[in-house]
Order: C-alpha cells, then sequence, then structure tokens
C-alpha cells in the first residue's frame, strides 16, 4: 500500500442522531500494517475479531444509541478502538464488535461482560475478560486468556497457551505442543490431537485447578512433561494404549485407578490415598499428577 | 532459572523497597516459579551474609606484634631482605583479611523448613495485604463479581483448611506443602484479580 493511499481512510460513519430505540452502526477502515498491534476495549456485548488477507483494520459495530460511544485512535503500526460506556450500564450499553485484522498481529482485548471470539489471527492475542467468554480459533503463535466466570475454548494449534479463569470451564483442542490452564472451580478439558491431525502431542502441559475435574484425552508427546494437579476435583487421564510414558500419580485422600498398565497403586502412608508410579518404555512423556481428595483415573482411550 | 524482567524487582523485594501491590504481585509471582524463588533465597543469604560483615577488618594484634617484634629483632638484616619479610607479612595479612571476609560473607544456606516458613509467612503477608486492599475497593465491583470472588474464596479456604488440618499430622510432607502453596497462590492471584478488576 502507497503512503498517498494509505493515508486514505475510508470510512462511513453514520453519523447524527439515531431514531429512538435504533442502534447507532459504525463501518470504519483503517490501513494497518501487517505484523502491527491492535487493542480493543468494548465492555458489553460481543467482540469478534477476524484474521484477512489485507493490510488495513475493518471495524464494523453496532452500538446503544447515547449509552455507549465508540472511538479510535492510533497509526499504521498501532490501533486502539474501545468503546465508552459506564460499567454500571451493563447490557443497556452494550455493543457489537466485528473487527478485520491483518492475520499477523499482535491483539489485545479487554472486557467486562462482552464474550470474545478470535478467528485466524496469528500472531500474540491476550484476551481478558470479567464475565465474558473467549473463543479462539486458528493457530496463533502465543494466546493468553483470562476470564473470571466466563469459558474459555481454544481450537486449532497454538504455538502456546496460557489460559486461567475462576469458575469457567476450560477447553482446550487441537493441536498445540505447550499448554497451560488455570482455574479455581471450573473444569478443564485438554483434547490434544497427535500426528495425525498434523501436532506433535503435549509437549508441555501444566494444567491445575482447586476443585474443578481435570479431564486429559489425547496425546503426548515423546519426551514431554505434563502436570496436573488438583485439590478435590477428579483427574482424568485417556491417552493411546501404545503411549510410552513415565507416571507419577499421588492422591492424598483420593483413589487411583489405573487401566492403561498392569501396576496398580499402593496405599498411601496414612490410613487413606494412593501412589501409583511406572514407566511404559525409555524416552516417553512424563506425566505427573497430584490430587488432595480428587480421585485419578488413568486408562487407555 | 531466574526470569530476567524480575531481577531489579526482586532485588527490591529483598530489599523490603516495594510497595504493598507490587510486594504482593512478586509474591504471587514466587510462588509459581522456582527460579525466582532461588534467586531470592540467594539475594536473602548475600543480604544476611553482607549484614554480618565487619564495618571494618582490624589485623590481628598478636600478629601485628610479632610481625614488627621481628622486624625489630632482625634490624640488622640487610634491607633487601627486610623488605622481602614486610612482604611476605603483608601478604599474610591480606590472605588472612580475604580469609575472614570469605568466611563471614559464606550465604548461610537456608534449611528445607526455614524455606517453607518463609513461603508461608509471604503468602498470609500478600493475603492479608490484598484483602485489605480489596475491602477498600469492594464497592467498585459488580455484586455478582463479589459474590463470585467470595464463593470461590470460600472453596480455597476449605482447600487450604484441609491441607492444614492434613499437614498437623504430617507436618514434613513435601506434597502436602506443594498443595498447601498451590492453594495459596490460587488464594493469591484470585485477590490479585479482584482487586485489579475493582482499580479498573
Amino acid at each position: 500500500m502507497t503512503k498517498t493511499t494509505s493515508g486514505v481512510m475510508l470510512a462511513l460513519l453514520f453519523a447524527g442522531p439515531p431514531p429512538a430505540g435504533a442502534q447507532q452502526r459504525i463501518e470504519q477502515r483503517w490501513p494497518l500494517e501487517p505484523h502491527g498491534s491492535v487493542r480493543i476495549v468494548n465492555p458489553f456485548g460481543t467482540i469478534r475479531v477476524m484474521g484477512w488477507d489485507s493490510d488495513s483494520l475493518g471495524v464494523s459495530a453496532r452500538l446503544a444509541p447515547r449509552i455507549a460511544k465508540f472511538s479510535t485512535t492510533g497509526d499504521t503500526s498501532v490501533r486502539k478502538l474501545w468503546v465508552d460506556v459506564s460499567p454500571q450500564a451493563g447490557e443497556a450499553g452494550r455493543a457489537d464488535l466485528t473487527v478485520h485484522v491483518p492475520r499477523a498481529v499482535n491483539l489485545w482485548v479487554k472486557s467486562i461482560a462482552a464474550d470474545i471470539a478470535v478467528e485466524g489471527v496469528d500472531g500474540v492475542l491476550d484476551l481478558n475478560s470479567v464475565s465474558g467468554a473467549i473463543h479462539v480459533l486458528g493457530t496463533p503463535q502465543d494466546v493468553t486468556a483470562e476470564t473470571m466466570l466466563g469459558d474459555v475454548e481454544i481450537a486449532g494449534g497454538t504455538g502456546r497457551a496460557r489460559v486461567k479463569t475462576v469458575s469457567g470451564g476450560v477447553l482446550l483442542r487441537g493441536a498445540s505442543a505447550d499448554l497451560g490452564a488455570s482455574t479455581l472451580s471450573g473444569s478443564i478439558v485438554v483434547r490434544a490431537a497427535g500426528w495425525q491431525r498434523g501436532g506433535t502431542g503435549v509437549q508441555r502441559g501444566k494444567f491445575e485447578s482447586v476443585t474443578g475435574g481435570i479431564h486429559f484425552d489425547g496425546e503426548l508427546g515423546r519426551g514431554g512433561v505434563v502436570e496436573l494437579e488438583s485439590q478435590g476435583g477428579s483427574i482424568e487421564i485417556r491417552v493411546p494404549a501404545n503411549t510410552i510414558v513415565d507416571f507419577d500419580a499421588l492422591t492424598i485422600a483420593g483413589t487411583i485407578t489405573n487401566t492403561l498398565s498392569r501396576e496398580q497403586p499402593r496405599s498411601g502412608a496414612g490410613t487413606s490415598g494412593a501412589k501409583l508410579r511406572f514407566s511404559t518404555g525409555v524416552g516417553g512423556a512424563q506425566v505427573t499428577v497430584r490430587s488432595f481428595k480428587g480421585n485419578i483415573l488413568l486408562e487407555p482411550k | 532459572m531466574m526470569c530476567s524482567e524480575m531481577e531489579e524487582r526482586l532485588n527490591e523485594y529483598v530489599d523490603g523497597t516495594l510497595d504493598a501491590r507490587d510486594h504482593a504481585a512478586v509474591t504471587a509471582h514466587l510462588a509459581g516459579c522456582a527460579g525466582c524463588r532461588g534467586a531470592v533465597e540467594e539475594l536473602r543469604a548475600l543480604v544476611a551474609g553482607a549484614r554480618a560483615l565487619p564495618r571494618s577488618i582490624e589485623p590481628d594484634r598478636d600478629l601485628w606484634t610479632e610481625v614488627s617484634g621481628r622486624i625489630v629483632q632482625r634490624a640488622t638484616w640487610n634491607v633487601q631482605r627486610a623488605r622481602w619479610r614486610l612482604v611476605f607479612a603483608a601478604a599474610a595479612m591480606l590472605a588472612l583479611a580475604v580469609a575472614l571476609y570469605r568466611l563471614a560473607s559464606r550465604p548461610a544456606v537456608p534449611t528445607a523448613e526455614e524455606r517453607w516458613t518463609a513461603v508461608q509467612v509471604d503468602y498470609e503477608r500478600a493475603t492479608r495485604e490484598l484483602s485489605g486492599l480489596l475491602a477498600a475497593q469492594r464497592g467498585r465491583l459488580q455484586p455478582g463479581t463479589v459474590a463470585l470472588v467470595e464463593r470461590n474464596l470460600g472453596i480455597i479456604e476449605a482447600a487450604l483448611s484441609d491441607c492444614r488440618a492434613a499437614l498437623a499430622r504430617d507436618p514434613a510432607n513435601p506434597e502436602l506443602r506443594s498443595l498447601f502453596a498451590a492453594a495459596s497462590r490460587q488464594e493469591v492471584e484470585l485477590l490479585q484479580w479482584a482487586t485489579r478488576v475493582a482499580a479498573s
């Protein structure tokens, strides 16, 4: 894009007072470098971000009139979009944003209750909400997703993902090598694709909860290191029967059930609890499981 | 290995010059980062060693008497020999001073119990400070968020209570300690999150 054309802003702003009850509509477009940065703040409603093969950013928005106000600033390397609305406005102040960005941008999004959906963006994603859900589809380089109450789903194949919720559920599926998820009372489900689906299995994983259950279903990378830890939630691991793994599990007050190998757990040091250690071969994944009172299940898929 | 971006803050953390919020943030980071915990232990040992050092190292009185006496006794020696003696004496004193310094500055390696105590103290302090901060900002949170935080703090407290009871029966169990530390870290992170939301 030339400097002249990059200076041209295609803006179709339906300014002027909207009719009572009608939503304010905004359609705008700005030039943006392929590896630029985009920051979006929208407290209520929805935020949908899609990668496209164009060196420009386009936004299509519908806002509650007079309650929510759309603003933007930036240049060709950084563009910030935000919606001004009182935190007390709630759904009355909702805005629905659809934003198209160059695929390789780095993206930072923040909301209070707005759901966040990102599709086809390959840069670094930093997504944060209080009660909104977060969905990511694609192959971003790195994802950090945090939401207190909402659910998080990351699908595709991230290089690295770190997810944190308080009570929201976490679903990680696809061919990702480096995964981390932490929740207090939500559940964590990992469906890890192996080489048959273009992945390498999980090379590095750390999953932890306080009361939420943790379910790992999929392939472990050779030489991978995976840790699963819960205070009171159950931990279930299902891997292919021929998986090479060094397995080390311990529960202080729960039980361990193993049908992946012949080894059976031994009782803990006290009156309750159990521990189990075995290896099915050399050079496999190392899986460490720790629970206080949640039960541990290991079985073939 | 310590996180490179934490170096400056860890120094301030050990020096006690961080404000309450930064202190809590570093404490929370330490909960999940063995490398930085190790660095903090080394820094604390270094500081303790440095504090134990004398402000100046005086030469040993008897040694100096002996050296000076011999110098006087051997005053008839030729000048060249006397100079070498002085050089040797000075070298001996320097070696003694270095040995004293190294002895005094050798870091005292904390025991596992000391480390465990330090971890508990850090968590308690971070939790107390963040709870105070959250209480002051509570009015800025949505009622639903307050309810969510309180419900989950209750969940963590129940988990910590279980761990404490188990630790009372088996106080040196490293697995129990690890689970206790994990739940404590979750509590600190939840409080951090809530205070961050309230402040935003």
